[in-house]
């Protein structure tokens, strides 16, 4: 019963700091955070307050120092490597700011990347998903095209294509606008939108206002700490 | 991850850099292949080496006038070259710790028949000389012990020195010129090859007596004879030397070595054994040496190039996880992906290796008769398993320590 009324994600007094050698970089402070599932938020902020960070602790991609983090109600720091890699491929997926494709490899092989991890999706299925995603992203001309063959806004469609393809419950896109021009930034936000209304939940990372108006709700970080967290009541036109 | 998957990874992986896996596979092919080649080259030589003695029986005892024996040079350039007389091989004789005491006489000077010469190596031998060097007659006859009693000039001829005498003609009964008298041919004997790396084939064999009347010496150049069925080798030898230490007035010294005052040397075919043994131990060991060097240089090739990928191939890693790949994908995937790559390099390096050894035993061949192809299975093992484990080594290590990495740390590292 508890599992049900459990938030999709709840963090409470979160810290993070990077440790190199002695070093220690404090970088997220005393965060609490309640994401309901079906939410659409976008977190905004300014260059190195740690919105990355932040969503690489919310996406399972990296630890947390302190604090608690419950994903439905069970604590992510309990949960064993296999656990962790079983969300990570069928729960949710990830866009990252720098892309990360696979060098070498074409547009078709990188977006069906996710499915060898993927146990339920058949092997059979794999070529017809990954076309589909393709064509979300508008790139199904530049299918066999090796990714280091393609520019920046076609990689950041590609990681987006990759992210669709598993069709996960929770997407966190990290900057994923960054680097297209107004009308494909357009594309991918209608993408995002469509998700949301089919009850994924979305969640973003923007320095860009207008992207952060296609969300439901606006945190705003500063220096590592939430600054505010606000409903968005002005939504754009579609 | 399925199966399936894992094989098109480790297949993609060989595929995806080919110029890596193709170095990869090279530091193993030249390793592997080195080798393969050289204890199979250490294998034939050691052939070649044991083979020169195994015309000696075991019970085999050899004498020599002179300390040094054969070692110490020709033996006319020395003092005591005429140290072994023919009342000495009487006294051996009486013994009962010997058999079939073969005393010998080199003769020198060219042997002719008709236009037809060479230079062959002749020895004057008791007929005891054919049991104690098992040496079989192919046309003819060996000669006897009435040829030796009458000193008749009688000769008993190598495989070589037929054909190089008659050609294709038979050479029973024919006579040749051997240094100033003339022999008549009684016998050609099975060819040998090569024993201490001489050619026994170009050996011309006459009874010891007519040696000794030809050349009117009194003293010996070598003799061979058999340990006795009921007495153990080194005893034999034992009771010769004390004889002829005896017969020569020589006092072993009571500390120290024994033979210090000897002017004869006598060896057992297990020392003659052991000497060559020693020699062939000492060619495996230079050999194992450069192979296990090029194994190493191979190796450390592999290990360049498998650690040079690691920032790429951690990034991937990291990515990989990412994306929902647990830690033991991540390392099926790159134990499938070294040994596919290792195990082709493995098996291009025992064929290259086993071709190139082809090629060398055939050129040997042209040079040592007793050169064979040979190889040595356990060591093509050992260096398959060491290059493959090399390979594993630094394919899985990094990877292993990349898979131990968040996602995140992975992806970022450089
Ligand atoms: N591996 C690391 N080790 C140490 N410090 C780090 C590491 N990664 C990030 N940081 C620091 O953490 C802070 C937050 O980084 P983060 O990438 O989360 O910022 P961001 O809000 O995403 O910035 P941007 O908008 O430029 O992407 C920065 O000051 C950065 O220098
Ligand atoms: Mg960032």
């Amino acid at each position: 019963m508890e599992k049900k009324t459990a938030p999709l994600i709840e963090i409470k007094g979160l810290h993070k700091s990077y440790f190199n050698d002695e070093l220690e970089t404090p970088v997220l402070f005393d965060i609490n955070l309640k994401i309901e599932k079906g939410e659409f938020v976008a977190i905004r902020g300014p260059s190195g307050s740690g919105k990355s960070t932040l969503m690489h602790i919310l996406g399972f991609l990296d630890h947390h120092t302190s604090g608690s983090y419950l994903f439905e109600g069970q604590p992510v720091s309990r949960m064993d490597e296999d656990s962790l890699a079983k969300i990570r491929a069928q729960r949710v997926s990830f866009v990252f700011q720098a892309f990360n494709l696979l060098p070498r490899t074409s547009v078709l092989q990188n977006v069906q990347l996710p499915l060898l991890y993927h146990p339920t999706i058949a092997p059979s299925e794999r070529r017809e998903r990954a076309e589909k995603a393709i064509a979300a992203v508008g790139l199904t001309d530049r299918m066999y095209n090796l990714s280091n063959q393609l520019s920046g806004g076609q990689k950041q469609r590609v990681a987006i294509a990759r992210a669709l393809i598993t069709e996960p419950d929770v997407i966190f896109a990290d900057e994923p606008t960054g680097n297209l021009d107004s009308v494909s930034g357009a594309h991918v936000m209608e993408a995002l939108e469509k998700l949301h209304t089919d009850g994924h939940t979305v969640i973003l990372v923007t320095h860009d206002q207008r992207t952060a108006d296609h969300a439901r709700r606006t945190i705003e970080i500063y220096d590592g700490r939430i600054k505010s967290d606000t409903p968005n009541v002005k939504r754009p036109p579609l | 991850m399925r199966n399936r998957d894992l094989l098109t990874l480790a297949t993609r992986g060989l595929t995806a850099n080919v110029s890596r896996s193709l170095l990869t596979m090279l530091g193993i092919i030249i390793g592997v292949g080195a080798v393969v080649l050289m204890t199979g080259i250490g294998k034939s030589m050691e052939g070649v080496i044991l083979g020169q003695i195994s015309a000696l029986g075991p019970r085999t005892l050899a004498l020599w006038p002179g300390k040094q024996g054969p070692e110490g040079g020709s033996a006319s350039l020395r003092s005591d070259f005429d140290a072994l007389t023919f009342a000495d091989i009487e006294a051996i004789r009486s013994l009962d710790t010997v058999t079939s005491v073969a005393p010998m006489i080199l003769m020198t000077g060219r042997a002719i028949y008709g236009r037809e010469q060479m230079e062959p190596s002749t020895v004057g031998a008791t007929p005891e000389f054919y049991s104690n060097q098992k040496i079989e007659i192919d046309v003819g006859r060996l000669h006897d012990e009435t040829d030796e009693r009458t000193a008749r000039k009688v000769a008993v001829i190598g495989s070589d020195v037929a054909a190089e005498l008659f050609w294709n003609s038979n050479p029973v009964g024919e006579r040749i010129q051997l240094g100033e008298e003339k022999f008549t041919v009684i016998g050609v004997v099975k060819p040998i090859g090569t024993q201490f790396f001489q050619n026994v084939d170009e050996r011309i064999i006459v009874p010891n007596s007519t040696a000794r009347a030809v050349t009117r010496r009194t003293y010996l150049d070598m003799v061979t004879m058999q340990a006795a069925d009921d007495v153990s080798v080194d005893l034999a030898k034992k009771d010769v030397e004390s004889l002829l230490r005896a017969r020569h007035g020589i006092i072993a010294p009571l500390t120290g070595d024994p033979t210090e005052n000897d002017d004869f040397l006598m060896r057992t075919a297990q020392q003659a054994q052991d000497t060559l043994g020693a020699v062939s131990l000492g060619l495996t060991l230079f050999i194992t040496t450069v192979a296990g060097i090029s194994l190493v240089v191979g190796g450390i090739g592999i290990m360049n190039i498998m650690l040079v990928a690691v920032t790429e191939r951690t990034q991937e890693i990291g990515l990989r996880k990412a994306l929902g790949a647990r830690r033991r994908d991540i390392l099926a995937q790159f134990l499938a992906e070294s040994a596919f790559l290792t195990f082709t390099g493995g098996l291009i390096g025992i064929a290259s290796g086993l071709v190139l050894m082809v090629i060398v035993a055939r050129v040997a061949g042209e040079f040592l008769a007793d050169y064979r192809f040979a190889w040595s299975i356990s060591s093509i093992v050992l260096a398959v398993s060491m290059a493959i484990g090399t390979g594993l080594l630094f394919g899985i290590y990094p990877a292993r320590k990349a898979a131990d990495l968040s996602p995140i740390e992975a992806m970022r590292y450089e």
